[in-house]
């Protein structure tokens, strides 16, 4: 760029051209997408012996006609850990960014990520503690098998879920199509039962571990995808 | 600004609209990437806009003047930084250029000429 002016009407395509190519230089500038996905992995990981560990309270129990009971399923540990570890991750998330995009000589928008991640994993915790379940399917049948629909539902109202929302929110703030494929990819590893079989096998208290193992390693190669292509980059 | 009143109710061709502080490239380029980034660094425009630091001094002059950004100088630990933000003007004015650049090059592609100042 030059200091030349440039003729009014003549130019004015290639001047809007490099306008949008300096926008999309400061958005790129502004990008540590490995970042979120590296804390949110670890978070994922760490959940796993937490949930091994807690104990979960079951009360309010309710035969089911044709066999089976419903009963509202609470698990202290396990919610107090998200919740706390989910503050701090968004925290620990936006600081980063602050600190990267200020050594890289620009400002960053990633409060509104941070809030939504928050938001998502407090509405999560705050549907489950008022037992939302049962005002979804009113039929405890339906409740002991419930449809596709509903296990989707279920499966995105989960911190995983909530993880997966707020990626959608950076990839907007981000204008990242990368990001945004990844988070679509991501919910979909989230909603889709996915377990290899380890359910069946693992028992005993493990039964909770292959979504958080598989959705924890999804997070954790995003993170290094977005790295590597970051360094290949900066470094062209 | 240095827009013309048309007194025959013609509409004014956009050039006439265009802003001489905003429509300088490298200012125009200042403006964008601070509208981009929030809050910018000295180094950071000039590495941008491969300006010398006395050239970029010079523009940021031109607009820090005409109230469209501010110039806040600090340190960071030993380190002297300069960090530029858009002023709400900056903003309004980033935006009333963009239009008119657009609405000038769907003039020209409606009329099928190019029009020269």
């Amino acid at each position: 760029m030059t200091s030349d002016a440039v003729p009014a009407g003549g130019d004015a395509r290639r001047l809007l051209g490099e306008v949008r190519g300096l926008a999309r230089r400061v958005r790129i500038a502004q990008r540590v997408t490995w970042l979120p996905l590296l804390v949110l992995a670890v978070v994922t990981f760490v959940a796993i012996p937490v949930t091994r560990v807690s104990r979960p309270i079951t009360r309010d129990c309710q035969p089911v006609a044709g066999g089976g009971e419903t009963c509202k399923v609470f698990d202290p540990g396990v919610d107090i850990y998200w919740l706390v570890a989910m503050v701090v991750a968004y925290i620990v998330i936006t600081r980063g960014y602050v600190a990267v995009a200020r050594d890289r000589g620009v400002g960053v928008r990633v409060l509104p990520y941070a809030i939504s991640g928050v938001a998502a994993t407090v509405v999560v915790f705050g549907l489950i503690a008022v037992g939302a379940g049962g005002w979804i399917v009113r039929d405890p049948q339906d409740l002991l098998h419930p449809p596709t629909s509903v296990q989707v539902l279920f499966r995105l109202l989960t911190p995983l879920g909530a993880i997966g929302v707020a990626l959608l929110v950076l990839a907007w703030l981000e204008r990242n199509v990368a990001l945004l494929l990844f988070a679509l990819g991501y919910l979909a590893v989230v909603l889709v039962p996915i377990n290899f079989g380890w359910d069946t096998y693992w028992g005993g208290g493990w039964s909770e571990a292959p979504p958080l193992i598989i959705s924890g390693s999804v997070l954790a190669l995003g993170a290094l995808g977005f790295a590597g292509a970051q360094r290949l980059r900066r470094a062209r | 600004m240095n827009r013309v009143d048309n007194d025959e109710g013609v509409t004014p061709h956009p050039v006439t609209g265009l802003d001489d502080v905003v429509h300088q490239r490298v200012r125009l380029g200042i403006l964008t990437i601070a509208h981009e980034a929030r809050r910018v660094e000295f180094g950071y425009l000039r590495s941008q806009l491969a300006l010398t630091a006395g050239n970029l001094s010079q523009h940021l002059g031109v607009l820090e003047t005409a109230g469209l950004v501010e110039v806040e100088k600090g340190y960071e630990g030993k380190r002297g930084r300069t960090w530029v933000t858009l002023t709400e003007a900056g903003d309004a004015a980033l935006a009333a250029e963009i239009g008119r650049l657009k609405l000038l090059i769907a003039r020209v592609e409606t009329t099928g000429t190019t029009d020269e100042t």
